[in-house]
């Protein structure tokens, strides 16, 4: 896949974008929320206080949670991209996306890639966390429709679904 | 929205340093870009040269030699935050970096981005200073200056336009030592945050340092204080003094966060609580 | 699936949560029309100025700007707008009257060209004294910002509206008895006064719009809480018959009031015709903020019982901060007026709130308003009296209430609500009467919001041949849930699975009429016109049974997707097919909701009261003064919950936003100008300001005018937690006559109460 076209200070980079490798010619201003919103047609993430504070537009650099908003689609050269889109991608869903849906962690929707892209990260990491892990996790991911209670349970009945299969028999 | 800029990748720090010396006002270091990129956004700085020094291999390091923590101008908050070799010789340096801003920006922010921006609400830079750290600058040679010295003003800093800041050096704290820092936010960035550090020696605290953070145009050191505890046996009574000395003579600003004299009565309370932590860090008993 | 569980009172997944927890969910910022161009506005640095001169050919002549609107472009237009009071014009035309006022748009290739171009543009401006207070709006000498007769909107609803004195924008008043009376001859008199700051409501989505001008007329996509009025709106602006008027709203990102009305749809209109070609018009937060906020306040109120600790009266005056144009100001100053005598058994009430306008971003809707803004006053007060009298506050509360039946405001609907039974439940909740630790103080808080809006909805439903079911209304889901919500109540009356019916997002081409998405409105109005329309449907499928067997309706019943008579069914496909004679054909149920019809009950305002009771224990550090919320309690009394779930959801979502609301979230303005103007500095609640605990209590008493005997929810928690919270801390002596309650206002005041500040306390002095 390519996208955009070269022209005088445009920059081809190579990246990969949820498992798929992709072609992009980019300014250097450009920033990666734009790119892959209006040139790769993946919208899942959202664009909403602009200051890395909100994380609506959070996505996973070599697995690691970044505010798309204030990054340079320079920075994804060579590297891994992975977006809500990519989670579920022969549309199995994920167990945090089931989690989410099974306890109403959904209401506008607008946080929703953003906060399970950042959970996921941390089931990453832990398997099966606590109430009190997951809030901590969370803590930089912003959600006005619902108080966090519901998105917080069902982190950590999708942490506990994982462990338990992963775990051996 | 970004207006059109070149990205420069210098291979050493030689040729980052002759790139912006050659682009001067023009051009900036470009690192983690959690400062930078939002300042840019909105309009409030432009550069045409952006010198990204992660092209520059050796400068995200955090390793332990000859008595003192080295950590890269390039470690982000979350190398920091994790790193073994932190944790175990300057664990203040790791629970600080677990507290700035949020997630995303501890993935990318790198420490040096952090202090060259010098935005007065910093929690690293007061730990740094309290911490006795060294920072190392290099242009065509190297410097090194002790973090008292690098921040000048609000978002100055003594950095000369062609110098990198390339790593920060940390004394590892020895048996005796304990550091703590101590924070109040209420906003994404802290309101007011005191960092002390106590050398013990026998009972006695050999000698100390309070840093106050946030609330002034700089970190700045609080010597009264520490010379009220220099020599003495940790005290409640004595702490509340010196907390007091170090709140009343610190210099605060009035801004969003709070009025002067609400954030001067913070401060106290911070840096009682910090001298208390960072005594029971050291194994002191404080009574 | 069988169907012997019912559906309503059911916990049903939410029928969007598969789109958007795979990204799939598509809101109108991620919408791309063909040839569409990208708009930015160009916002006045002045509170308060003449526009002298304009000059943009600057910005038309760059490559890639394909327009560039000024006031100049709308000469022949009558350009102004508001639904309750017209005094806003599409864009400014010779004066700005806020910091932050669209004064020209540019339409570009792409947005990097168009931000280019706003800085090519050249406005002349000159200053003009700006009345940026609400004292100085209201100071005799003040500048006034609006002159000549009152144009009233499309939709004021507010009776006969006239000019008011100086920046008065709406003056709403209420009385009974002889309050001064009342007042010279009570036991117990407390007396204060209060101010509420603006409040940004943060909906992560900002406004974003799409306009398209075609031979067919105008088509707007945009994440707006109120289709139908923002297309008179415009039809209005633009001289178009209403049916030449489409406006199609994808998923919203949230609004709680901030996209009700109409708000950058006309400027994007008005970009679009210029440029010949659609635009999308997207705001950044920054803008946001500058479009709507809640209105800042500052009120005076009294109130008496006698010394035994009977209720009298109460008096009180309200001045809320209007901003620069009315918006829902009015609205928002009657529903305050409404609020402020809360549901006591009055002797003597007597209540003016007034609409100002100030040189400020205009100020409008937000979740709860007008209870928001006096639930806390009235309650602290209640809490002063029992204090006064010796009296419990739930104890005082008990004696005072209003019961079922009684009237809360002359000639508005009686109270439908179990008040004593609701504050009994949320005290029990927060552990009253139970043993507190040191620092800690626990507050209850009753009220009443007048909810519902206009008893205006109507749906459709459309049973197709193979059984399954389009739904067609237009309330907008903005994660409230009403898609759910009406899947649940089409399948219970029709007796089909939930998957087999499927709800449309609104198109004001094919989604029929509803007034609005908003004051807990949906569920009670447009359910009952989605239960209308599948009785309806219900009613000719049995017809068509009854017609094949002879048999009349009582005789038949549905079950699974057929009409059954005793053991024999016809499937719906069956009566379809039938009913046609060939293979095709569809069944179209109608439903509405009308003042006249329903319960009978619609005629009188509002159309239900809906509950803000809440409970809150709170601890206190004395050397921050951080408030530390402990435990919260909610109830939602909801009539009959027809998905717990969503109910608990929204019940959630509101506590936080109240806790925010009481705790720090506030706009502060210099001169006019906003200067927290980003989330950096304005500090919207994370998980770390979640309390320990939060109980929302369910209430069923069937006892609201929606289907099932439902009422709606999700405002009243955000009323109710502030006054709670308010009142936990009155419970430690610090009063508190200002929100927020910041650390530092509460470290003044705990100095007040004498209070110790200078205790080292818990190492937890930082939660966040």
């Amino acid at each position: 896949m390519e996208a955009g076209a070269p022209s005088p200070g445009r920059v081809r980079i190579a990246l990969t974008v949820n498992g798929r490798p992709v072609e992009v010619w980019i300014e250097p201003r450009e920033l990666l929320l734009d790119v892959l919103r209006d040139r790769l047609g993946l919208t899942g993430a959202k664009r909403s206080c602009d200051v890395q504070v909100c994380g609506a537009c959070t996505v996973l650099l070599d697995g690691q949670a970044v505010s798309a908003c204030c990054t340079l689609a320079y920075e994804a050269r060579g590297r891994r991209v992975l977006t809500i889109e990519g989670l579920a991608p022969d549309g199995r869903l994920h167990p945090l996306q089931e989690a989410f849906i099974e306890h109403a962690a959904v209401q506008c929707g607008f946080c929703t890639p953003g906060m399970i892209l950042t959970a996921a990260t941390l089931l990453d990491q832990v398997p099966a966390p606590t109430f009190e892990q997951v809030k901590a996790h969370l803590q930089g991911t912003l959600c006005r429709c619902t108080g966090y209670w519901k998105i917080i349970e069902a982190v950590v009945a999708a942490g506990r679904r994982m462990a338990s299969v992963e775990a051996p028999r | 929205m970004l207006r059109p800029f070149e990205i420069h990748e210098p291979a050493t720090v030689q040729e980052g340093s002759r790139l912006l010396a050659h682009y001067g006002e023009d051009s900036s270091v470009y690192a983690g870009g959690t400062e930078l990129i939002p300042v840019m956004k909105e309009g409030l700085a432009h550069f045409r040269h952006l010198v990204n020094i992660k092209t520059i291999p050796g400068l995200d390091g955090i390793r332990h030699e000859r008595g003192r923590v080295q950590i890269g101008a390039l470690a982000t908050h979350r190398q920091i935050e994790r790193s073994p070799v932190v944790l175990a010789q300057a664990p203040v340096l790791a629970q600080v970096a677990a507290r700035v801003a949020n997630l995303r920006v501890r993935n990318v922010g790198t420490l040096g981005g952090n202090l060259c921006f010098a935005e007065p609400h910093s929690d690293p830079a007061a730990v740094l200073l309290a911490c006795g750290a060294t920072l190392v600058l290099a242009h065509a040679g190297e410097r090194r200056l002790p973090a008292d010295a690098f921040f000048t003003g609000i978002l100055q800093t003594a950095r000369m336009p062609d110098e990198i800041l390339v790593g920060v050096e940390v004394p590892a704290f020895g048996p005796g030592t304990g550091a703590a820092y101590e924070r109040f936010a209420t906003h994404e960035r802290p309101t007011a945050g005191v960092a002390a550090v106590l050398m013990m020696d026998e009972g006695v605290i050999a000698s100390a340092r309070i840093v106050i953070g946030s609330v002034g145009p700089v970190p700045a050191r609080a010597p009264e204080a520490e010379a009220m505890l220099a020599g003495q046996r940790p005290d409640p009574r004595l702490f509340r003094a010196a907390a007091e000395t170090a709140g009343r003579r610190a210099e605060i600003l009035e801004d969003l966060y709070g009025s002067a004299d609400y954030k001067r009565h913070i401060v106290m309370m911070l840096a009682a609580r910090a001298l208390h932590a960072a005594a029971a860090q050291a194994g002191a008993r404080v009574n | 699936m069988s169907m012997t569980r019912p559906i309503v009172g059911s916990p049903l997944r939410r029928v969007d949560a598969a789109e958007k927890v795979t990204g799939a969910a598509r809101y109108t910022g991620d919408l791309v029309v063909p040839g569409m161009l990208y708009g930015r506005v160009l916002r006045s640095p002045h509170a308060h100025a003449r526009i002298a001169r304009i000059d943009a050919a600057a910005a038309e002549r760059l490559p890639g700007v394909r327009a560039v609107l000024t006031g100049r472009d709308l000469e022949g237009l009558d350009a102004y707008y508001g639904h309750a009071i017209k005094d806003r014009p599409i864009i400014a035309l010779d004066r700005v009257r806020f910091a932050g006022e669209p004064v020209a748009a540019v339409a570009a290739d792409d947005e990097a060209t168009a931000e280019e171009a706003l800085l090519a543009i050249v406005v002349e401006y000159e200053a003009l004294p700006a009345a940026t207070t609400l004292d100085a709006a209201l100071a005799g000498d003040a500048p006034r910002l609006h002159e000549g007769p009152l144009r009233p909107g499309l939709f004021h609803g507010l009776g006969e509206l006239r000019r008011e004195e100086g920046n008065i924008c709406y003056h709403y008043r209420f009385a009974r008895g002889d309050p001064d009376r009342a007042f010279a001859d009570a036991g117990v008199v407390v007396d204060g006064e209060y101010t509420f700051p603006a409040v940004y409501q943060y909906a992560m989505e900002p406004h974003t719009v799409i306009a398209q001008w075609g031979s067919d007329g105008l088509t707007v996509w945009a994440c707006c809480q109120h289709p139908y009025l923002v297309r008179a709106e415009l039809a209005d602006l633009f001289r178009l018959p209403l049916s030449s008027v489409r406006i199609i709203v994808p998923y919203i990102g949230g609004g709680f009031g901030s996209k009700s009305y109409t708000k950058m749809e006309p400027v994007t209109a008005a970009l679009a015709r210029k440029a010949g070609r659609p635009v999308r018009i997207a705001n950044r937060i920054v803008e946001a903020m500058v479009t709507t906020r809640r209105h800042n306040m500052k009120c005076w109120m009294r109130t008496c019982s006698t010394r035994d600790g009977v209720v009298v009266a109460r008096q009180c005056r309200i001045w809320l901060d209007t901003g620069a144009y009315a918006d829902n100001g009015p609205r928002v100053a009657a529903t305050a007026g409404d609020a402020a005598p809360g549901p006591y058994r009055w002797r003597a009430v007597d209540v003016d709130a007034w609409a100002v306008y100030t040189n400020t971003p205009p100020a409008g809707s937000y979740r709860a308003f007008g209870a928001a803004h006096l639930s806390w006053i009235g309650e602290s007060q209640i809490d002063a009296l029992a204090r006064k009298t010796g009296l419990d506050p739930v104890e005082f509360r008990r004696r005072n209430l209003l019961r079922p039946g009684e009237e809360v405001r002359p000639g508005g609907k009686p109270l439908d609500a179990d008040l004593v039974g609701d504050v009994t439940k949320v005290a029990a909740a927060i552990g009253w009467g139970t043993p507190k630790a040191p620092l800690v103080g626990r507050g209850v808080s009753v009220g009443l919001l007048a909810a519902g809006a206009n008893p205006v909805s109507t749906a459709a439903m459309r049973l197709q041949a193979d059984g399954t079911a389009v739904l067609l209304v237009s309330t907008t889901e903005l994660g409230q849930g009403s898609r759910t919500v009406f899947t649940q109540i089409a399948a219970e009356e029709l007796a089909l699975p939930p998957d087999r019916i499927r709800v449309m997002g609104p198109d004001t081409h094919f989604t029929p009429y509803d007034r609005s998405t908003g004051a807990s409105r949906s569920t009670t109005l447009a359910g009952k016109a989605v239960q209308h329309a599948a009785v309806d449907l219900r009613e000719q499928l049995l017809d068509i049974a009854g017609g094949i067997w002879g048999l009349p309706r009582a005789a038949l019943s549905v079950r699974d997707g057929a009409v059954w008579h005793e053991t024999e069914a016809l499937s719906y496909p069956d009566l379809i097919r039938r009913h046609f004679g060939m293979v095709g054909g569809e069944l179209i149920g109608h439903g509405e909701v009308r003042p006249q019809r329903g319960t009978g009950s619609y005629a009188e305002g509002p159309v239900f009261w809906e509950v803000c009771v809440g409970g809150a224990e709170v601890q206190v550090d004395p050397s921050t003064g951080r408030v530390h919320v402990r435990r919260l309690a909610s109830v939602a009394d909801v009539g009959k919950a027809i998905n717990p779930q969503l109910v608990e959801a929204q019940d959630e979502g509101a506590t936080l936003q109240g806790l925010g609301n009481a705790l720090f979230e506030e706009m502060l303005f210099e001169n006019g100008h906003l200067v927290n103007a980003s989330l950096l500095e304005y500090h919207v609640p994370t998980t770390s300001d979640m309390p320990d605990e939060f109980h929302s209590i369910i209430v069923e008493n069937a006892d609201g005018p929606g289907p099932y005997g439902a009422k709606g929810v999700g405002e009243g928690a955000l009323a109710a937690v502030p006054a709670a919270i308010v009142n936990a801390l009155a419970d430690l002596g610090v009063e508190m006559r200002e929100l927020p309650l910041t650390p530092e206002r509460v470290w003044r005041r705990l100095q007040d109460a004498g209070i110790r500040t200078g205790e080292i306390r818990s190492p937890e002095i930082d939660r966040r």
